[in-house]
């Protein structure tokens, strides 16, 4: 592929899918390897896939459990997705023949109370019973598996179907496969009006315009503007999230860590680097409403990390970034849009790289007119009242 | 005075003060860490930006030893990539910003060189309350960076040493309180910083700051750029003008600029052969006496700094090779062997075999933190890099901060001297802190001084104009990013692969993504993709700012600064 960093996009397509992160490559992807022409177009440089940190989520969250109350019915009902989610990204990764870093670790969850040790074991009840396998860990046979915790952490639960993956190296691979099976990439502009015309759809950029049979929004919380211009209301809002990456250390933290009722997921890379977040605020600022990070978020972020892993203590922060996560009503919200034949929308649930290809390929189906693997009904973009003015 | 520390097992007598590189240079250690792929790397920047000096120091991991005073014995080993991370029983209890020690000053100076100290002593006799922190154990910055050892056989302190020292002591004996040993690693728009200092964080949030960080020098990709005993000419110049040692016995200089002539001049005093000094612009012609005419008017002082230091060189017997540039560096027979280039490409030239090479091929300013906060930055062609936005007295496009000095555009110390005076004076009155009439005068006078330095760098730069900076003398193994170790080929791959923003490059190829924080890469590679997409370099074409500018041991977060 030449490089033309000012490539127009194509004046006629069959499918365009607007926004370039995990969702929709792999959409353009899927679509483009059944033999569909379709073209991407991505305003490039800020994007939740980007700025992501490779956690595979499957148990509930416990920051969003926190955050959002009245979505965790949602979120609960999702819980058979996310584990699918992984296993779909197994089967992707080997199709595709990369290496991502990809590891099932499992996920803990820890406790520094009684109380919350208490929580994680009603937690794990219903998650059991939804069919995840999670068990509670007293202190011993926590320390056991986990000897890096420190003596702060009295417990945990351990979730056996999270993991973790490089989203550095899996970006690199979708893209070269969604390139390599045909899918035109136009990178670096923006869809700046999106209206209906006979044959289809109009998409209007500062590069030219692009007429669509059919087009698909995975554009995150961007999905909200677009499909205002067709009249659909997505109510997807942006949710800048503050992240840490330390400098290289032997392997030490082979799982993915969360806490029962702080705010942090870490884990460690094949890289050695160790990645620490977990839903510490961001905010957009600056001349170009860039995601940028704050000095409370550092602050609290790593330093409970070496309260919970006391040896991270030694190591330092090289890099600090903020992720732009995409949230909505603790469900996806995935598939065509009734009123307006042709559409489609592509945008995940909570922790949406771990559902990402899986949420892809349900909507590529849909898009292909085939019945997904999943009923969509429940993530249906048809959900949401009316546009208000 | 001397101290006895460990390394590697092996007792070494270092000089109290001293760094622990300028230690270890003298007992003849050139390896200080090896990388994720088994090279050693060694004293680079010499100025605690290029994270290839890291040894660990009493069980602490990834200390720079640049940045390390020796000031107590130590043990001290080789540092390696991913090494475990030492045990810790448990760790601190948790703590938020406002848990922080915080420092409220009514004007924060950031930097303790010319630019720094001078506009402290302004805004104090204004009389607005400055506050100064430096990341170096004294004040001074690069220009005016200070003795750390003393004693019999050790050379005195030089005119520059003493010029500094005052400036240091009428700031100190005005009021200003300096906080040395300080790094600013945060900054965090409107007005709120991070430091890290005394083994804990201290959060500041001034009513108005000066940003005077300073600069770094550039590298030069060309294969074996990163061998030990390859080093820039500022760090060579702290090895001297610090702790009296000298990199090593036959030493090339090479690169643009006064800078290299001095230090071949200081070098010699300090009893090292420099075999040659090789200046990438050409032989000064007759065409160069108009600008040698401005400069002798401008600052007839500096040039005859600069016939001193020629005629040590010649005394000293190094040669002046000029319109050559390093090519390649091997190593060979125990030490380097460096091959010259014709600048602007061409023909192979002489090469010398040397223990080791200075390289000083210009300067990237220190902008870190005015980009971090946000202020609003312009590409300076000419010099091909960026320029923060400012008024006439150093007013950014944000309120309350300021930018002064070589952080703002390479301008040398004189210029920096001014710019202090201005800007100082200029926050101070934004404080409400007008100056009295002989203070005003000063700031007139300054401004007057101001233009004249310009003149003079201008006419300077000119006379030194060599062709640019690029990837043109690397190969496909030559490495783009130190940190990282990748290669100008793997960045080829990347973009053969239609990878066309810069974040799109660094997150595929890792450049950039080191503990330098992209300092040395990002210059080529924002250069280098703008060349081949056809596309102009701007404040956004580079890599996005990111905190921590340096990086910040996650403990020293979770603690109280020690007083």
């Amino acid at each position: 592929m030449s490089i033309d960093p000012g490539r127009a996009p194509p004046a006629e397509i069959g499918t365009l899918v607007v926004g370039g992160g995990i969702l929709g490559m792999c959409v353009a992807g899927f679509l483009a390897a059944e033999g569909r022409d379709v073209a991407v177009i991505d305003d490039g440089g800020i994007g939740g896939t980007i700025a992501n940190a490779g956690s595979l989520h499957v148990q509930m969250q416990s920051r969003f459990m926190r955050l959002y109350p009245h979505l965790v019915a949602g979120v609960e009902a999702s819980l058979p997705l996310y584990k699918r989610a992984v296993a779909f990204w197994h089967e992707f990764t080997a199709a595709l023949g990369a290496d991502v870093d990809l590891k099932m670790t499992g996920g803990l969850m820890v406790a520094e109370s009684r109380e919350q040790l208490d929580f994680l074991a009603e937690k794990v009840r219903r998650e059991v019973a939804l069919g995840l396998r999670s068990e509670i860990l007293e202190r011993d046979a926590l320390h056991r598996i986990a000897p890096y915790l420190g003596p702060a952490v009295v417990g945990a639960e351990l979730c056996y179907e999270e993991g973790k993956l490089n989203p550095l190296l899996a970006n690199a691979a979708i893209r070269a496969w969604a390139t390599g099976s045909g899918v035109v990439l136009v990178e670096g502009v923006a869809v700046d009006r999106l209206t209906r015309v006979a044959s289809g759809f109009r998409a209007e950029t500062a590069r030219g315009t692009v007429t669509a049979g059919r087009v698909v929004l995975a554009a995150g919380s961007g999905t909200r503007r677009l499909a205002a211009c067709l009249g659909v209301n997505v109510p997807a809002e942006p949710e800048p999230l503050h992240m840490n990456i330390t400098e290289a250390a032997a392997p030490l933290i082979g799982h993915l860590v969360q806490h029962a009722d702080r705010p942090i997921t870490l884990k460690q890379l094949g890289t050695g680097q160790i990645v620490i977040g977990g839903g510490w605020p961001a905010h957009v600022g600056g001349p170009r409403r860039h995601p940028t990070v704050e000095a409370a978020s550092l602050v609290g972020n790593a330093t409970l990390a070496q309260h919970i892993v006391p040896r991270i203590g030694r190591a330092r922060i090289i890099r600090t970034w903020a992720g732009l996560n995409t949230t909505v009503d603790g469900k996806g919200v995935l598939g065509p849009v009734p009123a307006v034949p042709g559409l489609f929308v592509a945008v995940p649930g909570d922790a949406g790289y771990t559902l990402g290809p899986l949420s892809a390929r349900l909507v590529a189906d849909t898009v292909l007119d085939r019945p997904p693997e999943i009923d969509l009904a429940p993530y249906s973009p048809a959900r949401f009242g009316p546009l208000e003015a | 005075m001397t101290i006895e520390i460990e390394f590697e097992g092996e007792r070494l007598a270092a000089r109290v003060g001293e760094s622990l590189a300028a230690a270890l240079t003298a007992a003849g250690v050139r390896g200080f860490r090896t990388t994720r792929d088994g090279a050693e790397r060694g004293v680079f920047c010499g100025m605690g930006v290029c994270q290839d000096c890291l040894v660990e120091v009493d069980g602490r991991p990834n200390q720079r030893a640049c940045m390390t005073k020796v000031d107590r014995p130590m043990r001290v080993a080789r540092e390696a990539h991913a090494r475990p991370l030492p045990p810790r029983a448990e760790g601190l209890p948790p703590t938020t910003a406002d848990g922080l020690a915080l420092r409220t000053p009514e004007l924060l100076v950031v930097g303790a060189g010319p630019a720094g100290i001078s506009a402290a002593i302004a805004a104090r006799r204004a009389g607005a309350e400055v506050l100064v922190l430096d990341e170096r154990s004294q004040a001074g910055g690069q220009y005016y960076k200070q003795p750390a050892v003393d004693g019999p056989g050790i050379a005195a302190p030089d005119a520059q040493h003493r010029a500094g020292r005052a400036l240091i002591d009428e700031a100190v004996a005005l009021g200003v309180e300096i906080l040395a040993g300080a790094t600013v690693w945060g900054a965090f728009a409107p007005a709120e910083f991070l430091a890290s200092t005394g083994g804990g964080t201290l959060r500041l949030t001034p009513r108005a700051t000066i940003v005077a960080t300073g600069a770094y020098e550039r590298g030069w990709p060309v294969p074996g750029w990163t061998l030990p005993g390859v080093m820039t000419t500022g760090a060579a110049q702290t090895l001297w003008r610090t702790a009296r040692r000298v990199p090593g016995r036959r030493v090339l200089i090479a690169g643009n600029g006064p800078l290299n002539l001095q230090l071949a001049a200081e070098l010699i005093e300090g009893g090292a052969r420099v075999v040659a000094v090789v200046e990438a612009a050409p032989r000064p012609g007759p065409r160069a006496t108009g600008d040698l005419l401005a400069m002798a008017t401008a600052s007839p002082d500096l040039i005859m700094d600069g016939l001193r230091y020629h005629a040590r060189r010649r005394a000293g017997g190094a040669a002046m090779i000029h319109g050559m540039v390093v090519g390649r560096v091997e190593q060979a027979n125990g030490g380097l062997r460096v091959t010259l280039r014709a600048a602007g490409g061409g023909a192979t030239g002489p090469a010398f075999e040397v223990d080791t090479l200075c390289l000083g091929y210009g300067f990237e300013p220190s902008n870190e933190l005015t980009r971090a906060l946000g202020c609003a930055h312009d590409f300076d062609p000419a010099r091909r890099q960026l320029a923060v936005r400012r008024d006439a007295d150093g007013r950014t496009s944000l309120p309350g901060v300021f930018a002064i000095g070589d952080c703002t555009g390479l301008g040398g110390a004189r210029a920096a001297l001014a710019e202090g005076t201005i800007a100082g004076l200029a926050a101070a009155a934004d404080l409400g802190h007008a100056a009295a009439a002989p203070l005003a005068a000063e700031g007139r006078r300054a401004r007057a001084d101001l233009a004249r330095h310009r003149r003079f760098q201008a006419a300077l730069w000119r006379l030194y104009a060599a062709p640019p900076y690029d990837t043109a003398l690397a190969d496909r193994d030559t490495l783009i990013c130190r940190c990282e170790e990748v290669s100008l080929g793997a960045i080829e791959a990347a973009l053969a692969d239609g990878l066309t923003a810069i974040g799109a490059v660094k997150r595929c190829t890792r450049a950039g993504m080191g503990r330098c924080q992209g300092r040395y890469c990002a210059p080529v590679l924002d250069a280098l993709l703008a060349t081949r997409l056809g596309r102009p370099r701007d404040e956004y074409s580079g890599f996005a700012p990111r905190v921590p500018v340096k990086p910040i041991a996650i403990e020293d977060l979770a603690r109280t600064p020690r007083p």
